[in-house]
């Protein structure tokens, strides 16, 4: 199941791991531990492993 | 009727679902779709059961869900499609619906909407019906829609649309066998259309006349075409040939010339409008005081004469107040003087000289320019509590859903410098770092746009680390703060203005759906929060021990004192100490260091307000850092950046010149 997320800026839902399309072409190559929203190109830092696993124990 | 099926029956009614876990059949397919979060899922489970066939759509990632539902026969495939916002693809996940709807054998479309937000889900509809293809409605969620007292005259609305309209509760299964009983009929195609206006209409009709009729209709296909959907230009090319292909594009292009927009702008007001009329007619939602609250508030953030007003308190509380006066006062106050002064570095010292015989290496770890004494002091106790609170203070805003309308707020004052509303989003990421921003630029529409607002980026945005340094400096004297405002907002205003004039290109439109306003998620803010500071400090932690490296060479090798010395006469033209040069120098580096350094000459007694403005001024205007340069000339090329940074620095030393005669002229200025 991949991970979705809301963009802070639009409030549209998109697949993280997808949304490295929208980084195609950047020169950072992705080293720069960005998200970038599809649609609209607000950039957020992604969330730290350990909030994931701590979501998933939550059950959240 | 076997006895699994019948307990399904029970629990489900209506449904009369077969469950097997058999290869896909090879019939025609009912198609869900609608936006992510309105039940389609759930709908898709409630029809199928839970033997559903999951696989990636072939070529891709996406995940498809395929089943089947007995009641409407065993050769029809229900296939859950992936969310979308609109028939115009963006993501991978939008690129396979629209494959689906465009290629697929589709006995009929069920658009699932959220009945509670009808007014932002109908556009779809109404792109969906455009595609002739049979549509069904859906409202799904009817019952959290019931008790929120929305009322929907679900009959007006299939009589507008010409489409079967059904409300849903794909939980508890309400509704459900009313949509199969009307999926099993298969409405025919809806005869109704929205008007683009003269010239759309034109060109969709030149092109729908060379487009042959296919799984969704000519008229759709070529709307598509016209908002540059690069999928549907694909598969045009694939049915025409290179040739007529490029007929087709050549009425497109001649409709665009014809057009002051984008086409998509003048489609997608058509349908807002479209659909604020439907809306208008068939809902009922009851005026609850919240959402006059909210519906005030938005009004208030967005319109000039109260939004403006309510940016300098935003800027006030969140910026000058909080990051100013918290995090780089109370917070680097504790951190500098109670953990790092009195504690940590002196037991470095000790420790380093205990431990490490050779001098110069001392000096790399523990001397005054030291790794420990500068590089991870700046990093930790200065810059880290201030990008905290900066991050925290971005937060909450970005979580209430303020940013879009500062978007939409600024959009006419930024055409005036060359931008629209859109630059909302580099400008203020650049607050954060203006490295990542420059990225950004990217997503403005036009090369000049992009231009204009990397100069302003390189210019006159501090990030967040050099901007909370520098309110906490100047948050002493009221007066030196406004001069330090006010030039730099001159200066960018002045820039953008002369850039716009002078770069020659269109101004494009900025338009968007505005998220609602919300109260921000505790949980939601400190997450982004603690992200952010974690990739901040990691950015900036091995360039701030990069620098103590590159400082203990040049001590070593005597360049950087022969730097500092070229770089006097600059810092004393400017009517600064000599020991200003040491912070001008870490300001070449990055400009949050350079602050830091200022900051450090402040504390020591060093700087007059006089001083402290002038030097402020100056330091806000240089180029970024290194990195902001490296990612200018890939963006921008070598020649434009290395232009943008001659102009910068030029810029910064002689605006610092000026307001440091213009303070002498006038000494009751700063008080």
């Amino acid at each position: 199941m991949n991970a979705r997320m809301t963009c802070p800026f639009c409030r549209r839902e998109f697949d993280a791991a997808q949304a490295r399309d929208a980084c195609k072409g950047c020169r950072s190559g992705g080293g720069c531990q960005n998200v970038k929203c599809p649609y609209c190109g607000y950039e957020t830092p992604r969330e730290p492993r350990w909030i994931g696993w701590l979501r998933r124990r939550l059950g959240k | 009727m076997s006895l699994s099926t019948s307990i399904r029956e029970r629990l489900f009614p209506g449904t009369n679902v077969a469950r097997s876990a058999q290869a896909p059949a090879a019939g025609p397919a009912i198609l869900l779709v609608g936006n992510p979060n309105v039940g389609k899922s759930a709908l898709f489970n409630r029809l199928t059961g839970q033997y559903v066939t999951v696989s990636n759509y072939p070529g891709t990632t996406v995940e498809i869900s395929r089943g089947r539902c007995s009641a409407l026969g065993a050769d029809v495939e229900i296939i859950d499609t992936p969310g979308m916002y609109s028939l115009l693809p963006i993501t991978d996940e939008e690129r396979v619906a629209s494959d689906m709807l465009s290629g697929a054998d589709v006995r009929c479309v069920v658009h699932v909407l959220d009945a509670k937000n009808l007014d932002r889900m109908l556009g779809f509809t109404l792109q969906l019906i455009e595609t002739g293809l049979p549509v069904l409605v859906a409202l799904n969620m009817a019952d959290e829609a019931r008790d929120l007292g929305i009322k929907i005259d679900v009959a007006r609305l299939a009589a507008i649309l010409g489409v079967p309209v059904i409300p849903t509760v794909s939980i508890s299964g309400e509704g459900v066998a009313d949509l199969v009983a009307a999926i099993k009929k298969t409405p025919p195609p809806s005869p109704f259309r929205v008007e683009y206006g003269n010239l759309i209409e034109e060109g969709i009709a030149g092109i729908a006349g060379r487009l042959s009729a296919g799984t969704v209709a000519a008229r759709a296909r070529a709307s598509l075409l016209l908002q540059g959907d690069s999928r549907e230009r694909e598969r045009v090319l694939q049915e025409k040939g290179d040739l007529e292909t490029a007929r087709i594009l050549q009425i497109v292009a001649a409709t665009r010339t014809r057009l002051n927009h984008s086409p998509h702008y003048y489609v997608t007001l058509a349908l807002r409008a479209r659909v604020d009329q439907i809306v208008a007619e068939c809902v009922r939602a009851p005026q609850r005081a919240p959402n006059r609250f909210r519906a005030a508030l938005d009004r208030l953030c967005t319109h000039p004469l109260t939004g403006y007003p309510i940016v300098v308190l935003v800027l006030y509380f969140a910026l000058y107040k909080f990051v100013g006066g918290f995090g780089a006062g109370t917070l680097v106050n504790f951190l500098e003087e109670s953990v790092f002064k009195h504690t940590l570095i002196p037991w470095a010292v000790r420790g380093v000289a205990a431990v490490v015989p050779w001098a110069p290496l001392r000096s790399l770890l523990a001397g005054e320019y030291g790794i420990i004494t500068l590089g991870l002091r700046y990093a930790v106790a200065i810059v880290l509590p201030i990008v905290g609170t900066f991050f925290l203070a971005f937060a909450v805003l970005e979580d209430t859903g303020y940013l879009p309308r500062l978007a939409l707020l600024v959009d006419r004052g930024f055409k005036k410098i060359g931008l629209n509303g859109r630059a909302v989003i580099p400008i203020v990421l650049g607050f954060g770092c203006d490295t990542m921003a420059t990225l950004v630029t990217r997503t403005l529409e036009t090369r000049r746009e992009r231009l204009i607002c990397t100069i302003l980026l390189a210019l006159a945005i501090p990030c967040s680390a050099q901007l909370g340094v520098i309110l906490g400096l100047l948050s002493g004297s009221g007066a030196a703060l406004a001069v330090w405002a006010g030039v730099v907002l001159a200066i960018m205003l002045l820039t953008g203005f002369l850039s716009a004039k002078l770069l020659p290109g269109e101004q494009p439109m900025f338009y968007m759906e505005l998220p609602p306003l919300r109260l921000p998620v505790l949980g939601n803010v400190l997450i982004k929060t603690y992200s952010r500071m974690v990739w901040y400090f990691r950015e900036i932690l091995p360039l701030f021990i990069l620098a103590s490296v590159l400082i203990w060479i040049g001590q070593i090798t005597s360049i950087f004192q022969l730097l500092i010395r070229c770089t006097e006469p600059l810092v004393r033209g400017l009517g600064l100490p000599d020991q200003a040069a040491v912070a001008f120098l870490f300001g070449f580096f990055r400009r949050d260091y350079g602050a830091a350094g200022l900051y450090d000459l402040h504390k020591a007694g060093g700087l007059t307000v006089h001083q402290l403005t002038v030097a402020a001024i100056t330091l806000t205007l240089f180029l970024p850092c290194i990195a902001q340069f490296l990612v200018m000339q890939k963006e921008r090329g070598t020649r434009v950046a290395l232009w943008i940074a001659a102009g910068v620095f030029v810029t910064a030393f002689a605006v610092g010149w000026l307001t440091h005669r213009a303070l002498l002229l006038l000494p009751w200025v700063l008080g």
